[in-house]
C-alpha cells in the first residue's frame, strides 16, 4: 500500500459511516457494548485523521492537500473530490476531536442506544465531509444529509419541546439550504463550462451583479447556520432541547459549518461581492455580539443562556472575516476553533449539571457548589475561557479580531471607532451574564429544596477527563496561539492577498493605510527582535 | 550574572508550577491533596521563597548598574504582524519583584495560621500561588499586550479569592462586582491599546511614547485625540487601583479572607494601576491633559476614600477605604509628574498596609474565638476595644503601621507622603491642599481605628451591641435587595446557620494572641514599615536615583552626606506642616476615643447630612445600582422580549401562514419531481439571465 496515495480523507469520512451500519448486528446484552464500539471507532478514526495530518499535510503550503478526486456521476460531472487546506484542516481536526469526546459524553444514554450511536457515528463522517468536500454539488448534498441525523437526535432524545425545536431546526436550515442549491447551480452553469468543482468555479470570472446575487444566496443559508441575527431563533430552541452530547456537536461543530462555508464560498469564491458586503457583515457581527449578550443575560434557562452566548461569540467571526486583514481573518478562524472547544465544554457541563439538579431554571438552583466542587471548578474554568480570559484561546482570538479590525484600511476611522467600541461593550457584557450565571448556580447558601430532592454527586472521572481534554487545547492555544494559527497561516495570508486584489478591482484603489503613523515614515511596523537583548 | 537574567522567567513560573500541581491534585485526587495540608503549604511557600531570593539577586544586580535586560519570543503572528511576549528586567521591575515576592512570602506564612481551620486550606494556597505568578508576570511584562494579559489574570485571581467563601452571599456578590467593575476599566484599557497601536504601530511603552509625541508635533494626530487615547488607557488603572468613579468594588472585596485583602487588595494588585501608569509614563508625560486628569482623579479619590473611612465600623472596610485613599495619593503623584515619589509611596504603602491588614486579620482571628465565625460580629470595631492587653504583638505592630500611614517621622509613610505633598505643592497648590487635608483626616481615622480596637475596655461580650449589629445587618440586606425583590427564604435560610455558629464556637470569654506563624509576618513587616522610608529621604534620595522616568537623567548622589543644593528651609516647612496636620488629627482622635472629652456621636448628630453621606459612601453604590445594574437588567429584559415576541414571533407566524397556504396548495401541487425541477431550473435561468443582461 502506498501511503502517499492512500485516500486518507475518504477513509476518515467513510469509516464511521460504514462502522455505523454494522451497529444493528452487534450483540448487545447489557447496553454497554455499543457505546464502547462507538468510542473505539471514534478513536480509531481520530487517530487516522491525526496520522494523515502529520504525514500528509504541509502547514506552509496554502493549497489544497490530501486531495482525492473520483468521478462519481459522470453525466452530472459530479465528482467525489475531497481535500484540505488551511481553512478546512483545523475544523476537520476539531470535528474528530469533539465528536469522539461527544461519544464519551453519551455514556449515560439509555434510550435506544443503538440508534443513538448509529446517528452519532453517521454524523461523524458527515461533518468531516462538509469541511473536506471540494465539489459544490457534493457540498450541498452532505450539508443536507447532515441535517437528518441532527433532526432525529433532537426529536427523539431532546427535552419536552423537542418536536417543535427539531421541526424549527429542519425548516430553518433546509430553507436556508435551498439558497445554496440555487446559487450553486447558477455558478455551475455560468459561462461555457458546466462544473461543480470549487477550484474551477473560483477561477471563473463572474460579473459583479451575478456575484452579488450568489453572495446573497449563500449568505442567507450560512446566516441561518452560523447563526446571524435575525435568523438565529432556531438556535435557542434547538440548543435548549438537545441532550448534552448532541449539544456539544451543535455548538462545537455545526455552527462552525456556517463560518467555514462563509469563508470558503462567499469570501474565497466571490471576493468582489465580499467587498460590497463586508460592511454589512461587520454591522451584523456587532449586532450579534451585543444583542445576544443582552438576551443571554435576561434568559433564565441555563441552556438557552449558553445558546445565546454562542450567538454572541460568533459575532467576532463575522467582524474578523470582514476586516480585510490577515490578522482579522486569522482571528476569525481561531475564534471558530476556540468556540468549538469552549462551547462544547460549557454545554457538556450544563448537561452534567442538569443530570444532577434536573432543572435548567436558574431560580431553582443555588448553592450547589458545596456538594459539587469539581463541577463548580470546571464550570468556572470554562466560563472564564468563554469570557475571553487571557491565557485561554478565546482571548487571543478576540484580540486578533480587534487588532485586525482596528488596523484595517478598508473602513474609515469613524466607522471603525464605532464598531470597535460597540464590540468592546461585549467585553463588559460577557462576564456579566456568565458570572451571574455561575453565581446563581453555585454560589450562596444551599438551596434547601434542591438539596433535599436531588442527589448532588460530584463529577465522576469520565466527566473530569472530558473537560480536561477540552481545557488542555484551550489553555495550550491561549498560552501559545501559534500552535493553532500556524496551521492556516499560509492560507489566510493567501486569502488576504486575494481580498486586497479584489478590493483594488472593485474600489479602484488599493487598500491605503489610514493610520497617522504612515505620514511619519517610520518604515515597517517593527516587532522587537526575538531573543535576548540587554 | 547573565545566567541570572537568562533564568529570570522562573520567577513567575515557579509559583505557577506550584499552583498547577495543587490544582491538578485537587481535581483528580481531592481527598489525598486536601489531606496533605502542611506539605502543600511548605511547597508553595518555598517556591515563592525561591522567587523572592531570585528577585533580591536581580535587584542587587540592578543596583550595581547592570543594564536592563529584555527577552522576547514570537508569540502570535499572522502574515507580517508579530506579537512578542517575554520579560524585561529593569530598575522598576526589580523593585516591584522584590515588593511583590516579599509581601507574598510573608502573607503565605501568615495564611497557615489564619486558614488553619478552613477545609479549603489547600485550595487557598493554590489560588495564592496562582495570583503571585500572575502578578509577577505583570511586573516583568515588556509590552502593553502582555500587561493586559496578566492584568486580566490578576483580576481573575482576585475574583476567585474574593469569592473564596462562596457560600456566603456577600462574597458571591462582591466577587462578581469586582470582576465586572474591573472589566469596565479593562474595556477602556483595551480600546486605548487598540487606539495606540493604530496610531503608533507598536505595543512597546517607549516606542509608543516617542511616536505619539512625534505624531502630535507633526500634526498628524491631534493633541485632543492623543489625550483621549491616553485617558482610555488610564481607565484600566482607574478600575484596578480603585480610583473614583470605579472604586466601588474594593470595599466589597473585603469579603475575601484577610490574607488576600493584605496581599491583593492592599499591597500588590491594586498597586498595579500605579505601576501601569509608571510603565506608560513615556506616553502620558507628553500629554498635559492626560496628566491633569490623572492628578485630579487621584486627588478626588484620596479625599473621597478618607472621608468615607472616618465613619466605617468594620475594621477591614475602614482599611479598604484607607487603601483607596492612599492609592489616590500615588495616582496624584504620578499625575503631577512626581514619578519617583509615587512609586516610593507604592513601596512603603505595600509594606505598612500589608502589615495593617494582617494585623486586622489577627484581630479578627482573636475575636472569632469570642463572637464566633460571623464576619458581621468579628470585624466590627464596636465589639472590640482593649485588645492590646490580649494581643500585645498585634497591637504593637498595628500601632507602627498606624504611625507610618499617618505620616509621623521617621516611619516609612512620612518620607513618601511628604515627598508627594512637596512635589504636588510645586505643581498645583489646590491639589496640595486636598492632599494636605486628606493627610489630617487619615491620621484621625487611623488613630480612631487603633484606639477603638486596642485601647479602652473590651466590649466583645456585650449582648446589646451584638443584637444591634445583627439588626443593622438585616436592615442593610433588606435595603440592598430593594423593596419587593427580597427573597425572604434566603434570610431565614441563613439565620439558623449563623445562630448555630454563635453557640457552637464560643470558646472563650477573651480573645487570644494569634499563633507564631501569624505573628512572625507582622513583626517582619514592621521592620520595613519603620525603616524603608530612609532610602528616600530628601537629603539622600537613593530611591529616586534608582527609580526615575526613562526620560529623566538623575544626578549621581554622594554616598554619604547631604547634597549641596538641599534646602532645609523648604523641607522643614513642608514636613512641618504635614506632620502638624497629622498631629491635629491624632489629637482629635485621642480626645474622642481615649479621653472621651468630645462625644463623636454628638458631632455626628450635629452634622447629620454629612455623617450620612460618609456612612453611605456618598451614595455612589446606590446610584450605580439603580442606574447601571438596573439599567442593564431592564435593557436585557426588553431585548429578550423583542427576541421572543417579535423576531421569533415573525418566524412562527410565517410557519403558521405556510401551514395554512400549504393546505391550499395541496390542490395545486401534483407531486411530480419534474415539476419541482422545472421551478428550480427556472429560478436558476432567471438568475443567469438577470446577470447576463446587466
Amino acid at each position: 500500500m502506498n501511503l502517499d496515495t492512500f485516500p486518507w480523507l475518504t477513509t476518515v469520512i467513510l469509516l464511521p459511516i460504514v462502522a455505523a451500519l454494522a451497529i444493528p448486528f452487534i450483540p448487545d446484552k447489557d447496553g454497554k457494548t455499543i457505546r464502547w464500539y462507538a468510542l473505539v471507532v471514534g478513536l480509531v478514526d481520530f487517530a487516522i485523521l491525526v496520522y494523515a495530518f502529520y504525514t500528509g499535510y504541509d502547514m506552509s503550503n496554502p493549497d489544497l492537500q490530501l486531495v482525492e478526486s473520483y468521478s462519481w456521476v459522470s453525466s452530472l460531472d459530479l465528482r467525489w473530490s475531497v481535500g484540505a487546506d488551511g481553512l478546512s484542516m483545523p475544523l476537520i481536526l476539531l470535528t474528530g476531536f469533539i465528536t469522539t469526546l461527544a461519544i464519551l459524553a453519551s455514556w449515560p444514554v439509555t434510550l435506544k442506544p443503538r440508534l443513538f450511536f448509529f446517528l452519532i457515528l453517521a454524523m461523524y463522517g458527515g461533518q468531516i465531509a462538509v469541511f473536506a468536500v471540494q465539489d459544490l454539488l457534493l457540498f450541498f448534498l452532505v450539508w443536507e444529509l447532515e441535517l437528518i441525523p441532527v433532526y432525529l437526535l433532537l426529536s427523539i432524545w431532546g427535552g419536552k419541546k423537542r418536536l417543535y425545536a427539531a421541526t424549527k431546526f429542519i425548516l430553518y436550515t433546509a430553507g436556508g439550504s435551498l439558497f445554496i442549491l440555487v446559487a450553486a447551480l447558477a455558478m455551475a452553469f455560468y459561462g461555457d463550462q458546466v462544473t461543480f468543482d470549487m477550484q474551477t468555479l473560483m477561477a471563473k470570472d463572474y460579473p459583479i451583479k451575478f456575484q452579488l446575487l450568489a453572495y446573497t444566496g449563500f449568505l442567507i443559508a450560512y446566516a441561518v447556520k452560523l447563526p446571524i441575527f435575525p435568523l438565529h431563533t432556531w438556535l435557542p430552541d434547538a440548543h435548549g432541547e438537545a441532550t448534552a452530547p448532541v449539544h456539544m456537536l451543535l455548538a462545537g461543530i455545526l455552527l462552525k459549518m456556517g463560518g467555514y462555508a462563509l469563508i470558503r464560498m462567499n469570501v474565497e469564491m466571490l471576493s468582489d461581492a465580499h467587498v460590497y458586503f463586508a460592511p454589512i457583515l461587520v454591522i451584523l457581527g456587532v449586532v450579534n455580539i451585543i444583542y445576544a449578550a443582552l438576551t443571554s443575560f435576561a434568559q433564565r434557562n441555563l441552556k438557552r443562556k449558553i445558546a445565546y452566548s454562542s450567538i454572541s461569540h460568533m459575532g467576532f467571526v463575522l467582524i474578523g472575516i470582514a476586516s480585510f486583514t490577515n490578522l482579522g481573518l486569522s482571528g476569525a478562524m481561531l475564534q471558530m476553533v476556540s468556540h468549538g472547544l469552549i462551547g462544547a465544554s460549557l454545554f457538556f457541563l450544563v448537561g452534567a449539571t442538569y443530570d444532577r439538579t434536573h432543572t435548567l431554571v436558574l431560580d431553582e438552583m443555588g448553592g450547589v457548589g458545596r456538594k459539587m466542587p469539581k463541577i463548580f471548578a470546571m464550570f468556572t474554568a470554562c466560563s472564564m475561557a468563554s469570557l475571553a480570559l487571557p491565557g485561554m484561546s478565546g482571548f487571543i482570538a478576540e484580540l486578533m479580531v480587534f487588532v485586525g479590525f482596528a488596523t484595517s484600511d478598508a473602513y474609515d476611522t469613524t466607522f471603525k471607532v464605532i464598531v470597535v467600541v460597540l464590540a468592546a461593550v461585549g467585553v463588559i457584557l460577557t462576564p456579566i451574564y456568565l458570572l451571574s450565571m455561575l453565581r446563581e448556580i453555585f454560589y450562596g447558601p444551599e438551596n434547601k429544596e434542591l438539596v433535599e430532592h436531588e442527589v448532588l454527586v460530584d463529577a465522576e472521572p469520565r466527566e473530569v477527563f472530558i473537560i480536561a481534554s477540552l481545557l488542555i487545547p484551550i489553555i495550550g492555544i491561549g498560552f501559545y496561539p501559534k500552535l493553532m494559527t500556524q496551521l492556516y497561516d499560509a492560507k489566510t495570508t493567501q486569502l488576504t492577498a486575494q481580498l486586497e486584489a479584489a478590493y483594488f478591482a472593485v474600489e479602484g484603489r488599493p487598500l491605503t493605510p489610514t493610520a497617522p503613523l504612515e505620514s511619519l515614515n517610520f518604515g515597517m511596523l517593527d516587532a522587537p527582535e526575538v531573543g535576548d537583548r540587554s | 550574572m547573565e545566567l541570572l537574567y537568562q533564568y529570570a522567567w522562573l520567577i513567575p513560573v515557579l509559583p505557577l508550577a506550584g499552583a498547577m500541581l495543587l490544582g491538578v491534585g485537587l481535581i483528580s485526587y481531592n481527598k489525598t491533596t486536601n489531606a496533605l495540608r502542611q506539605p502543600s503549604a511548605v511547597l508553595i511557600v518555598s517556591l515563592i521563597g525561591a522567587a523572592m531570593v531570585f528577585s533580591f539577586a536581580l535587584l542587587w544586580s540592578q543596583l550595581q548598574g547592570h543594564p536592563s535586560y529584555h527577552h522576547y519570543i514570537d508569540w502570535a503572528s499572522a502574515g507580517d504582524f508579530h506579537l512578542s511576549m517575554g520579560y524585561t528586567i529593569d530598575h522598576l521591575t526589580a523593585l516591584m519583584l522584590v515588593v511583590v515576592t516579599t509581601v507574598a512570602f510573608l502573607v503565605m506564612i501568615y495564611t497557615d495560621g489564619y486558614m488553619a481551620h478552613d477545609p479549603s486550606y489547600v485550595r487557598f494556597y493554590a489560588y495564592l500561588s496562582l495570583f503571585s505568578s500572575s502578578m509577577l508576570g505583570l511586573v516583568v511584562s515588556p509590552n502593553l499586550v502582555q500587561v493586559y494579559v496578566f492584568w486580566e489574570l490578576v483580576g481573575m485571581c482576585s475574583y476567585l479569592l474574593i469569592g473564596f467563601w462562596y457560600d456566603r452571599k456577600g462574597a458571591a456578590d462582591a466577587c462578581q462586582k469586582a470582576f465586572v467593575t474591573n472589566r469596565v476599566g479593562d474595556f477602556g484599557l483595551l480600546l486605548g491599546i487598540l487606539a495606540l497601536y493604530w496610531a503608533t504601530g507598536s505595543f512597546e511603552f517607549e516606542v509608543m511614547g516617542d511616536r505619539l509625541q512625534q505624531l502630535v508635533e507633526s500634526g498628524a494626530l491631534s493633541a485632543g485625540l492623543a489625550a483621549f487615547f491616553a485617558i482610555l488607557v488610564f481607565l484600566g488603572p482607574v478600575a484596578k487601583s480603585a480610583q473614583f468613579p470605579l472604586h466601588v468594588w474594593l470595599p466589597d472585596a473585603m469579603e475575601g479572607p484577610t490574607p488576600i485583602s493584605a496581599l491583593i487588595h492592599a499591597a500588590t494588585m491594586v498597586a498595579a494601576g500605579v505601576f501601569l501608569i509608571a510603565r506608560m509614563y513615556p506616553v502620558f508625560e507628553g500629554i498635559p491633559v492626560a496628566m491633569d486628569v490623572i492628578a485630579w482623579t487621584g486627588a478626588a479619590t484620596a479625599f473621597l476614600g478618607a472621608t468615607i473611612a472616618i465613619t466605617q465600623n468594620d475594621i477591614k472596610k475602614g482599611l479598604a477605604f484607607s487603601t483607596m485613599s492612599q492609592l489616590g495619593y500615588m495616582v496624584m503623584a504620578m499625575g503631577v509628574g512626581a514619578y519617583g515619589a509615587g512609586l516610593f509611596h507604592l513601596m512603603t504603602h505595600a509594606y505598612f498596609k500589608a502589615m495593617l491588614f494582617l494585623g486586622s486579620g489577627s484581630v479578627i482571628h482573636g475575636m472569632e474565638s469570642v463572637v464566633g465565625h460571623d464576619p458581621v460580629l468579628a470585624q466590627d470595631m464596636r465589639l472590640m476595644g482593649g485588645l492590646r492587653k490580649y494581643m500585645p504583638y498585634t497591637a504593637f505592630t498595628f500601632l507602627i503601621g498606624t504611625l507610618a500611614i499617618s505620616g509621623v517621622p521617621p516611619f516609612a509613610g512620612f518620607w513618601s507622603k511628604d515627598e508627594i505633598l512637596g512635589s504636588t505643592f510645586a505643581a498645583n497648590p489646590i491639589l496640595w491642599a486636598i492632599g494636605f487635608l486628606t493627610a489630617g483626616i487619615t491620621a484621625f481615622y487611623m488613630f480612631r481605628m487603633y484606639f477603638s480596637t486596642f485601647e479602652g475596655e473590651f466590649r466583645g461580650n456585650d449582648a446589646a451591641i451584638k443584637q444591634q449589629l445583627k439588626n443593622e445587618q438585616l436592615q442593610a440586606l433588606g435595603l440592598a435587595f430593594g423593596p419587593g425583590a427580597m427573597n425572604p427564604a434566603e434570610l431565614t435560610a441563613e439565620s439558623p446557620n449563623e445562630a448555630h455558629n454563635d453557640h457552637d464556637e464560643h470558646h472563650s470569654e477573651v480573645p487570644h494572641e494569634s499563633p507564631a506563624t501569624m505573628v512572625f509576618p507582622l513583626v517582619a513587616l514592621a521592620l520595613p514599615s519603620v525603616l524603608v522610608g530612609l532610602v528616600g529621604t530628601p537629603f539622600g534620595n537613593y530611591f529616586e536615583a534608582f527609580i526615575h522616568p526613562p526620560s529623566e537623567l538623575v544626578e549621581e548622589l554622594p554616598m554619604f552626606g547631604i547634597p549641596e543644593h538641599f534646602e532645609w528651609g523648604e523641607f522643614l516647612t513642608m514636613a512641618g506642616s504635614s506632620v502638624g496636620i497629622g498631629l491635629i488629627g491624632i489629637s482629635l482622635a485621642v480626645l474622642m476615643y481615649v479621653t472621651k472629652k468630645i462625644d463623636p456621636g454628638a458631632i455626628a448628630r450635629s452634622i447629620q447630612p454629612l455623617y450620612r453621606l460618609s456612612l453611605n459612601k456618598w451614595y455612589i453604590d446606590d446610584i450605580y445600582n439603580t442606574v447601571f445594574v438596573g439599567g442593564v437588567r431592564g435593557l436585557a429584559k426588553q431585548v429578550l422580549e423583542v427576541d421572543v415576541r417579535i423576531v421569533d414571533g415573525l418566524v412562527n407566524l410565517a410557519g403558521f401562514v405556510t401551514l395554512v397556504t400549504g393546505e391550499g396548495l395541496k390542490y395545486l401541487e401534483n407531486g411530480k419531481v419534474q415539476f419541482y425541477a422545472l421551478i428550480v431550473f427556472g429560478a436558476v435561468l432567471g438568475l443567469v439571465l438577470v446577470s447576463g443582461i446587466t
